[in-house]
């Protein structure tokens, strides 16, 4: 999937005069991206007046590839957007037409939360939300150059950002710059054998931009991505297909919802279907008409197109979800089915499958490369090195999906909007969240493919669970970043501290094995040994809730039950109780090493008195790790190395 | 099964606090000729440590040594008659509760006190340098001692990177290597069904054939847990390694040096074709001598897998006799063995914590005895001759002076660190196989197979989670 079509995006103090004003150029067409509207909105709600610049205010929230937010690993990202008061959770709230969490029997630390988003809903109302941000204006244009000035003394970088340069030569001041460029650095469309330069199907490509940030001697590198065909709706027939039918109760995405604005009912389904030989035939018989397969450009290890699962997997069905577009929207997302053959190939394709023998194919799939600048180039605030206050987020950055570009918008508004208040930057930990994972990896190791969220990459995954994002995240976002609102706080407190509560009696509640089992009879308590259990262990078994513990001891226990919420989180706080105290152990080792600061204008190459090999002087010089932690992270770094750098602590 | 909730309950908080994470012990004092080893622990469940090894007498009083009898807490067996010191936290040298314990120096009492430590809940052993780098963590170091500092760890980490390719270059080594390959993929799929069955087809029962996977692995390793104080004998002493061209003298010095005829010696080029290993007491130091085959190429096939051991065996040296035919210093084989084995050793920094050298100049009396001595270039030397026994006292005390540093760094000599560590991070690894099982879902289920794994890798090295992504990409067809 490519998501995230940002523009530049200008962040203004707030005592200074406004932007120039607006200029159109007719024939420019982009939407503005996730990572650019979670910056923009980030930003303006820290208090800092922010323009944001895209080719067409009336693109602003499209969703560009797949029509769907979250997944496993996603929605734990955003469930961290929303607990730092970013927008897209609650978007998804009012947008969805089918929510389904994912992983609900393997653990409520590897929930997915996920619904299929009606696009043109989303964009309705995403454009609703961003209008309506106190301090952010929207203004159209297209950025070609970027006006620099001095460096301020005290931080690194060779010079300083105050300004764009638009297509038609006009300019604006800023304070700090964000750039959420998606795929259109010099963005490429491929079809079949068919190139041009495009971001987007349909939409020219930023070129000049690509060049300045190639002359300023940023690193760039070259990724490939690619969308699905679109398929008519009528022309499917659906009867023979299995159908999969939303959750009841939907969950919603964002802590402030107690549910999501479509009753489960009312929602559509989705339907899968699968490939057969007969797809892979047409593949692997038409690769020399498939430049985009041949191509060098890095793809992930992962699969995203359906060429590559059939090169890679041969003689094996592959799933097909056919995802609705939206409530009255006439298309299906045939989720899976990235291709990039000639069109007429992949209706030929399309029709070889089960269910679409009839489809009609009303926009061809086609893949997209891009450029991205190495990540390794940015501080973990998102802030470029080269450049003071330039921040960038999402595709630029080598990430790939919805998600994993709005975590980084929310990043780059605040951190933006911090640097010119001269306060420290707000950086998540990644023992605090997936953002600070997601972030941490692309800062220390950089990336060779497009680079999607998996839970797997979280070291303290039980820790970093979907339930308890506000909980690690929206206290610090309250109080360093100023970008959580009063009634956000005021709801993470409450929670908190009904948590707390609710544990404390928990664990004050203790009677003997053998009254526990007559209590509760549907639980499979051992009654072999007489010690004395506490009510907090007889929630741990997983056929016990809130709701039965607490008709066993209505005393104290009912009003735990009020809230579905707080009843579920002490399910989960119990489930968990015994390994997240190890956890925590470990997490605390962890942050020992990030307390120690590395200065950010080592020069690696050039120190002298330390025995560091070339070798390892190299890989600390790529990836400039802030902390003691993040250089240990850097493969081939060895310990020696650490103790050496621990000198430069600051 | 991670599927029948059964005693969650049973991860009680107590047991699991003994994952890493906590209190680290080492024996911190050298080997060599000691009398006394000296044990520190450094953490929170120091006292815990202390109390758990010696009776539950009263706590002695910081800071002050005090007699007491150890006693290994599991079986109640006593270890030792010590004397002990408790340093409360921060006024310790790592500025963490520390304590000490000052046993007598034989392998055995200090083996016992490392396992009955690996033992306690909480405790485990000091990775490389983990001593000194807490103690600066809380500010009980100067920037100039951190400096001296990363050449202490420097060689800590060699020493222990050379002990861990002798271990893993045997049969332990080799099945460490399986056990955690093993793991890997019994996580990565299991990781994989978590990240994608839900979106992907993974094919059919990916979780039962981890579930097997597991189950074998948890039998292999209870196996030779039960059987490891048999079968793990490990050889201690400084490793010196002879090496140098064909007929050089090597077997001749090694036979001088053991004082008995370990090897063949003839005038034949190519007469020793094998490691040979022999320990030996050199100036009072417990070594292990290794004579091996002269360094030479195109040979036959036998002499050639004899170079290839002599080449791995200066790979896991401690100290490196360089050994040249003083009269043929001129000759291809000796030149070729100077630049390819004298000297990068010679060229590193002397506190660094390379292999050492002595580079010895056999067959001195065949010098004539006017005129000058041919020179092996710019490398210091040593003349010697086996034949008459003329040098020897100067090659002895050369011995001596090097293998007091190297016995003086404790993570070099007896691998009864290296041991305990084995045995601890392989019991750990059992313990949390066995909660796979138990688990009461499928993120803790394969948290404890993280646990596990992070166990083994600390034994044969690897373990980062790109190498989990590795394996699932490798085998499943992933991704949208």
């Amino acid at each position: 999937m490519f998501p995230l079509r940002g523009r530049g995006l200008w962040v203004a103090r707030r005592q200074r005069g406004g932007p120039a004003p607006p200029h159109f150029r007719r024939g420019d067409r982009r939407a503005e991206g996730h990572a650019g509207t979670e910056a923009a909105a980030a930003a303006a709600r820290c208090g800092s007046r922010t323009l944001l610049l895209t080719h067409r205010v009336d693109t602003i929230g499209q969703m560009s590839c797949n029509p769907s937010f979250g997944g496993i690993g996603k929605g734990h990202l955003m469930r961290e957007v929303d607990a730092l008061d970013g927008l897209c959770s609650r978007i998804c709230d009012q947008s969805g037409v089918h929510y389904k969490v994912l992983n609900r029997r393997k653990g409520p630390a590897v929930w997915g939360l996920r619904a299929q988003i009606d696009r043109k809903l989303y964009k309705q109302n995403m454009q609703k939300e961003i209008l309506n941000t106190p301090l952010l204006t929207v203004q159209e244009g297209a950025v070609e150059d970027l006006i620099l000035s001095e460096p301020e003394p005290g931080h690194t970088g060779k010079c300083r950002v105050s300004g764009v340069v638009l297509v038609d030569g006009s300019t604006v001041h800023a304070e700090s710059v964000i750039l959420t460029t998606g795929t259109f650095l010099r963005g490429m469309v491929v079809i079949g054998l068919e190139m041009h330069p495009a971001g987007r199907l349909g939409d020219q490509p930023s070129v000049g931009l690509a060049q300045t940030l190639e002359k300023l001697g940023f690193v760039v590198g070259r990724l490939k991505t690619g969308t699905p065909p679109r398929i008519a709706k009528e022309s499917i027939d659906f009867s023979i297909l299995n159908k999969q039918t939303p959750d009841n109760p939907s969950v919603p995405f964002s802590f402030l919802n107690e549910t999501v604005w479509i009753k489960p009912e009312d929602q559509l389904p989705c339907h899968l279907t699968h490939t057969n030989p007969r797809v892979d035939a047409i593949i692997l018989e038409n690769l020399h008409l498939n430049s985009h397969v041949k191509e060098t450009t890095k793809g992930p290890r992962y699969c995203p197109s359906i060429e590559s699962k059939v090169l890679r997997f041969p003689n094996r069905v592959h799933q097909v979800w056919l995802e609705p577009e939206g409530m009255d929207s006439d298309l299906i997302y045939p989720q899976g089915l990235s291709v990039t053959l000639p069109a007429e190939l992949q209706e030929k394709m399309i029709t070889c499958i089960r269910g679409l023998e009839k489809a009609k194919m009303m926009q061809p799939g086609y893949g997209v490369q891009y450029d991205y600048l190495d990540p390794r180039q940015i501080t973990p605030s998102l802030e470029t090195r080269l450049v003071q206050r330039l921040f960038f987020a999402g595709q630029i950055n080598g990430t790939t999906g919805y998600e994993e570009a709005a975590a980084q918008g929310v990043i780059a508004g605040v951190n933006a909007s911090l640097r010119i208040n001269c306060k420290p930057p707000f950086i998540v930990s990644r023992t605090e969240g997936y953002i600070g994972v997601l972030i941490d990896d692309l800062t220390t190791l950089g990336a060779s493919e497009p680079y999607r969220m998996f839970t797997s990459r979280a070291e303290f995954r039980l820790s970093l669970r979907p339930d308890n994002a506000d909980s690690r995240l929206t206290f610090r976002g309250y109080k360093e970043a100023g970008c959580v609102s009063q009634q956000r706080y005021d709801r993470a407190a409450w929670m908190k501290s009904s948590l707390e509560e609710g544990i404390a009696v928990l664990k004050s509640i203790e009677c003997s094995s053998t009254k526990w089992k007559k209590l509760v009879p549907q639980a499979s308590i051992s009654t072999s040994r007489s010690v004395s259990v506490r009510a907090l262990d007889v929630l741990k078994y997983e056929e016990v809730d809130m709701e039965l513990l607490a008709k066993a001891v209505p005393d104290p226990l009912k009003k735990y039950t009020e809230c579905r919420e707080l009843a579920e989180r002490l399910k989960i706080e119990a489930s968990y109780e015994s390994i997240l105290l190890y956890q925590l152990q470990e997490i605390k080792e962890v942050q020992r090493d990030e307390a120690l600061q590395l200065p950010e204008d080592l020069d690696y190459l050039g120190i002298k008195d330390v025995s560091l090999s070339h070798e390892v002087r190299e890989k600390l010089h790529l990836s400039r790790p802030q902390t003691i932690g993040a250089a240990s992270r850097v493969p081939g770094v060895t310990p020696a190395a650490i103790v050496n750098l621990l000198k430069f602590v600051k | 099964m991670w599927r029948k909730l059964r005693s969650l309950a049973a991860w009680g908080p107590r047991r699991l606090c003994t994952a890493p994470g906590a209190t680290i012990f080492a024996l911190s004092s050298g080997h060599g000729r000691c009398g006394v080893a000296v044990i520190r622990t450094s953490g929170p469940s120091s006292l815990k440590a202390l109390q758990s090894l010696t009776a539950p007498r009263a706590l002695p009083r910081p800071r002050r040594a005090s007699l007491r009898l150890l006693s290994d807490p599991r079986s109640g067996a006593p270890l030792d008659r010590a004397l002990v010191l408790w340093f409360p936290g921060p006024r310790s040298f790592t500025g963490e509760d520390c304590a000490e314990f000052h046993v007598h120096g034989g392998p055995a009492v200090v083996n016992g006190v490392l396992e009955a430590l690996g033992g306690v809940p909480g405790l485990r052993p000091a990775e490389a340098g983990e001593f000194t780098r807490r103690a600066f963590a809380h500010g009980k170091l100067s920037l100039p001692e951190v400096e001296g500092l990363a050449d202490l760890i420097h060689a800590e980490t060699e020493a222990q990177r050379r002990q861990a390719l002798r271990q893993l270059d045997g049969e332990l080594g080799q099945l460490s290597r399986g056990w955690a390959e093993t793991l890997t993929k019994a996580l990565a799929h299991v990781e994989a069904y978590i990240d994608f069955a839900e979106d992907d087809n993974l094919e059919e029962g990916v979780l039962e054939q981890a579930d097997r996977e597991v189950q074998a692995l948890e039998l292999a390793l209870g196996m030779h847990l039960q059987d490891a104080r048999r079968g793990q004998r490990l050889r201690s002493g400084a490793h010196v390694v002879v090496a140098g061209p064909p007929n050089a003298g090597k077997s001749s010095l090694v036979n001088l040096l053991s004082q008995k005829p370990v090897s063949i010696v003839s005038s034949e080029p190519g007469t020793t074709r094998d490691v040979l290993e022999t320990p030996v007491d050199l100036a009072g130091f417990p070594a292990l001598l290794s004579d091996t085959a002269g360094l030479r190429e195109g040979v036959g096939p036998v002499e050639q897998e004899g170079v290839r051991r002599a080449w791995e065996r200066l790979e896991q040296a401690d100290l490196v006799l360089a050994v040249l035919d003083v009269t043929d210093l001129a000759a291809p084989t000796s030149r070729d063995f100077l630049d390819a084995v004298v000297a990068p050793l010679a060229c590193r920094e002397p506190k660094g914590s390379s292999p050492h050298l002595l580079l010895v100049l056999n067959k001195c009396d065949l010098l004539p005895s006017e005129g000058p001595c041919p020179r092996p270039g710019p490398y210091p030397y040593l003349l010697l001759s086996c034949l008459t026994g003329a040098g020897l006292d100067g090659l002895l005390e050369a011995l001596k002076k090097d293998l007091a540093v190297l016995c003086g760094n404790p993570s070099t000599g007896p691998p009864l660190l290296t041991r305990a560590r084995h045995r601890h991070h392989l019991q750990h690894c059992l313990d949390a196989l066995g909660h796979y099982r138990q688990a009461g879902d499928l993120a803790l289920a394969a948290e404890a197979l993280r646990i596990a794994r992070r166990h083994l890798t600390q034994l044969t090295g690897g373990g980062g989670s790109e190498e989990i992504l590795d394996v699932i990409f490798r085998d499943f067809c992933v991704g949208k």
